[in-house]
């Protein structure tokens, strides 16, 4: 350990003098000698501008110190702005006067001052990669001309500004015009394997960047989505790599400090935004891991805040921070990601796009760790690519996620497609099961319709019977109950006492003539009456001997109170059609008896009539001369009076008739009253169809 | 002689009935005819006979109409009928006299003898009142009731008040809800065809309640209390009609 001391301490004393002795203030050159690369470092003194306030016209009173340690030869971390004057002495110990060139290196802010004979500085140009606006032909301007006449002495002014966390290599060296030219072509053909490889990837990114569009028109699945934005990101991030390469085609020259925004904040959000939305979205973690899609989530929130801080920050001219960010998010997270990859890589076997997604991951992640530990660039292990020396390390790193990613996003597509068919398949099967089933129970459905049809039918067919069976049976007794009431109503036991008590008088008064003929008219009468009750039809001629026995009997009581004819048309065959037995009877008698009662008439007349109409309609009318059925019904309502029950038997036997025997039978009762006002009495029509 | 008026619309019926009281009634005497009740009233007033026979239907009326039309007159009637049954209740009700025709001697006979005992016997005829007062309404409705005694002097009941009616042979006894009990010489046959059309009930073979008059009815012991206490026995197939009818009412 001491001895180690005592060797630095020897060491630092070895230097110092030298360095003193070297650091002479004028450097003398001979211009028309050949100058290849010259280093200046000792004859360029500097001066630290820490608060930056020194302004160009203060530049001739500063002190400047020569400090060597300030330059490197090789990037460098920056940790602070390097605000810096640099001077440098030039005496052309030549004899010619020529022309020699400065360059110290490609900075982020230049400004090149000549002194002129007053010993004043004169800005001759400003430049730098955060300020230049130049095409390719910027790059011409880092390299700054010295003119000095043979003999002379002029003093340089270089005033250096760095902001970015990364200082580029700060060599002063002087070229000849001749070397100049051959720096730059090394340096241009150095930069151009470089860019070539960028171009080449950008070109890459971009095929996938469009087919993952393609995709996603054909497919509209977010995590198509998400990789096109993370797609996206890197191109925008490479692209403007370029920007950093001398001497190389640009795009975004016109705006420097757009490369410096998308540098830190790109890292974000293709590597921890988008690439969290991606996994989430693209990995189903919402139902497949819950919890992880919740992790993933919170990170991609996170993460998007500390892209819009990073963003902010740079405004403000702070480039160093969101290094720092960047630096502690990734060595943060390396660890859960590692947890997360494990718990992922566990599922699988249940989950095939895992696979992709963690190959993807890893081998961005081992390549990085790989590019860090090896880097070149004499940097401490940092995240920060910008630092890092074989960069197409991490260049085929992030190419291999792209391509895992894009893999898995086509398996997906796949499973997607897959998953759809069988879907399909399934549906298709279930329909035609369904048909299937629905024929089934159609046919189920159509024979118990059918079965209930019938039952129905044969149900309505019964019920038909019966009913038709209980309307005879309804009928049957109804025509045995009118027909028994027509044996004791039509004959008016009124009438069959009376007609004893005449021949009883005929008897008692020894008319025996008489008394015979009444009886054996009455006995006839009888007979016939108990004969047609139990017939339904008779022949016209039965009807009308029957009824002028009946009127007989009745004239003989009543004598000349009562007349009647019976009229017949003379050109009925009386033999031959057939009336209802005992339909007409009711309404002669009751005839009869309203013709007696009218007191305007000292004999009540009846008439019978029967006429033939067209259509063989029968017509009998029986017409009397009483008070009329109207008058005859007022007085019937008083209490006491005899009810008309023959005639309403005969109304309800017609109706029967009617329907047993489809007759058609009509009876109308007019008041004739009602059709002369003078005339008085009742006709009975009753019209017989004849069949 | 007793007079008498015959009234009937055939002019048949009206020689029979004078022939035969000719023949076998010499004690009356027909003094008149009618042939409806118009002219049958005027000839009752005109004559003021003591016997009218009257035909119960008429062209402009019924026998009764005659009756109260000719109300002031006082005479004893002997209603005449071919087919009647519609005023049959009635008639029996108030115990009057009816033949029907053709008229035998027999009936003849004796309803001109129960009309000439009370002829002879001159006292206020309560039966025509009785007549006169159901005369037209339907059988619940009518109110009160001839009761013939045997020795010919009628009683008036008022058919509410009956409490029962119990047959004996050849008379029946109607107890009344005031505990006193009337004697009919008809048979208990002739009242229960009577009231069957009214509030009454026959429980067992020789006994007919009023059912109003029922208080209470034990189905158990096959026994009813009228409001009077009086228990009477019920049959066995009468006592459910009974019951039902009792809850009716």
């Amino acid at each position: 350990m001491n001895r180690l001391l005592i060797l630095g301490l020897l060491f630092c004393c070895s230097i110092y003098p030298v360095s003193r002795a070297a650091a002479q203030d004028t450097l003398s050159l001979d211009f028309s000698r050949p100058v290849n690369g010259a280093d200046v470092r000792s004859h360029t003194w500097a001066f630290e501008d820490h608060e930056g306030k020194v302004t160009a016209a203060e530049v001739p009173r500063l002190v400047f110190r020569p400090d060597s340690a300030l330059f490197h030869s090789r990037k460098k971390p920056l940790n602070h702005v390097n605000n810096l004057w640099l001077r440098l002495r030039l005496r052309n110990s030549g004899p010619v006067d020529s022309l020699l060139y400065l360059f110290t290196g490609w900075h982020d802010d230049l400004a090149f001052y000549a002194a002129n004979a007053a010993g004043q500085p004169e800005l001759m140009m400003h430049t730098g990669l955060m300020v230049d606006r130049g095409n390719v032909e910027r790059w011409n301007h880092y390299t700054f001309p010295l003119h000095v006449r043979a003999g002379e002495t002029r003093t340089f002014y270089v005033h250096v500004r760095n902001s970015f966390y990364r200082e580029n290599e700060f060599l002063p060296v002087l070229y000849d015009p001749i070397h100049y030219a051959e720096f730059r072509h090394a340096q241009t053909d150095q930069y151009k394997g470089e860019v070539l490889v960028i171009q080449m990837l950008v070109g890459m990114l971009l095929v996938l960047l469009s087919i993952t569009i393609i995709n996603y028109t054909q497919l509209p699945d977010r995590s198509s989505l998400y990789f096109a934005a993370y797609l996206l990101g890197l191109i925008l991030f490479f692209t403007l790599r370029l920007e950093l390469k001398p001497f190389q085609l640009s795009f975004f020259h016109f705006c420097p400090l757009f490369k410096f925004y998308w540098d830190i904040p790109a890292l974000l959000f293709c590597f921890y935004f988008m690439y969290m939305l991606f996994g989430n979205m693209f990995l189903n973690l919402r139902e497949r891991y819950p919890l992880m899609e919740k992790i993933y989530r919170y990170g991609a929130v996170l993460t998007g805040i500390l892209i819009v801080c990073c963003i902010a920050l740079i405004a403000t001219g702070n480039f160093r921070a969101p290094a720092m960010i960047y630096t502690w998010t990734y060595f943060f997270t390396l660890i859960p990601f590692g947890i997360s990859f494990i718990a992922l890589a566990r599922r699988t076997r249940h989950h095939p796009l895992i696979r992709f997604y963690l190959f993807g991951s890893i081998s961005l992640y081992l390549l990085t760790i790989w590019a860090f530990l090896n880097n070149t660039e004499p940097v401490p292990f940092t995240p920060l690519p910008e630092l890092v020396g074989p960069y197409n390390v991490l260049v085929l790193g992030v190419l291999l996620q792209a391509l895992f990613f894009a893999a898995g996003l086509s398996y997906r597509n796949k499973l997607v497609h897959q998953e759809k068919t069988k879907t399909q398949e399934m549906l298709i099967k279930q329909l035609n099961k369904n048909k299937e089933l629905q024929r089934k129970l159609n046919e189920q459905l159509e024979e118990l319709v059918k079965e209930q049809t019938t039952e129905i039918l044969r149900k309505k067919m019964e019920l038909e019977e019966q009913r038709k069976l209980q309307l005879e049976i309804e009928y049957s007794k109804k025509l045995a109950e009118i027909e028994l009431k027509a044996i004791r109503a039509q004959i008016n036991p009124h009438f069959i006492f009376n007609c004893l008590n005449s021949i009883q008088l005929f008897v008692m008064q020894r008319d025996y003539e008489h008394a015979q003929k009444y009886l054996s008219d009455f006995s006839f009468l009888i007979r016939k009456t108990l004969d047609f009750s139990r017939r339904n039809f008779i022949t016209l001629a039965d009807e009308i001997t029957y009824l002028n026995t009946y009127l007989g009997l009745e004239k003989m009581r009543f004598e000349q109170k009562m007349s009647y004819e019976i009229v017949t048309d003379p050109s009925i065959a009386t033999a031959e059609l057939e009336v209802p037995a005992m339909l007409l009877q009711p309404y002669v008698e009751n005839a009869v008896k309203h013709g007696m009662n009218n007191e305007d008439h000292a004999s009540g007349l009846l008439m019978i009539r029967f006429n033939l109409l067209a259509g063989d309609m029968l017509e009998c009318m029986i017409e009397d001369n009483g008070i009329g059925i109207e008058r005859s019904r007022a007085l019937r309502t008083l209490p006491g009076h005899h009810q008309s029950q023959g005639m309403e038997i005969s109304l309800n036997r017609a109706e029967l008739l009617n329907k047993m025997y489809n007759t058609g039978i009509q009876i109308e009762i007019i008041d004739k009253s009602k059709k002369q006002a003078n005339d008085s009495g009742t006709v009975i029509r009753v019209l017989i169809p004849q069949l | 002689m007793i007079r008498a008026v015959i009234i009937d619309d055939e002019r048949n019926s009206r020689d029979i009935i004078s022939l035969m009281l000719n023949k076998y009634c010499p004690e009356i005497e027909a003094v008149a005819s009618a042939a409806n009740c118009k002219e049958g009233i005027e000839q009752i007033r005109k004559h003021k006979p003591q016997l009218v026979f009257l035909d119960l239907e008429m062209p402009d009326g019924t026998g009764f109409d005659v009756l109260a039309g000719a109300y002031d007159a006082s005479f004893e009637a002997i209603f005449v009928t071919a087919f009647e049954k519609r005023f049959l209740h009635t008639i029996r009700l108030s115990e009057v006299e009816l033949i029907l025709k053709p008229i035998d001697k027999e009936s003849l006979l004796q309803a001109v003898n129960a009309v000439t005992a009370r002829i002879l016997r001159p006292r206020r005829h309560e039966r025509y009142d009785v007549l006169l007062s159901n005369f037209g309404k339907p059988a619940g409705e009518m109110r009160q009731l001839v009761l013939p005694a045997a020795e010919g002097d009628e009683a008036v009941v008022s058919v509410e008040d009956i409490c029962y009616l119990e047959g004996l042979t050849e008379k029946t006894i109607f107890y009344l809800a005031d505990g006193t009990a009337l004697h009919s010489p008809r048979p208990f046959r002739y009242y229960t065809e009577l009231f069957a059309a009214m509030r009454f009930f026959q429980v067992n073979n020789h006994q007919m309640v009023q059912v109003p008059h029922i208080q209470k009815i034990d189905q158990d012991e096959h026994r009813l209390w009228l409001r009077n206490k009086t228990m009477l026995e019920v049959t066995e197939r009468r006592k459910k009609e009974l019951a039902a009818i009792w809850k009716q009412s």
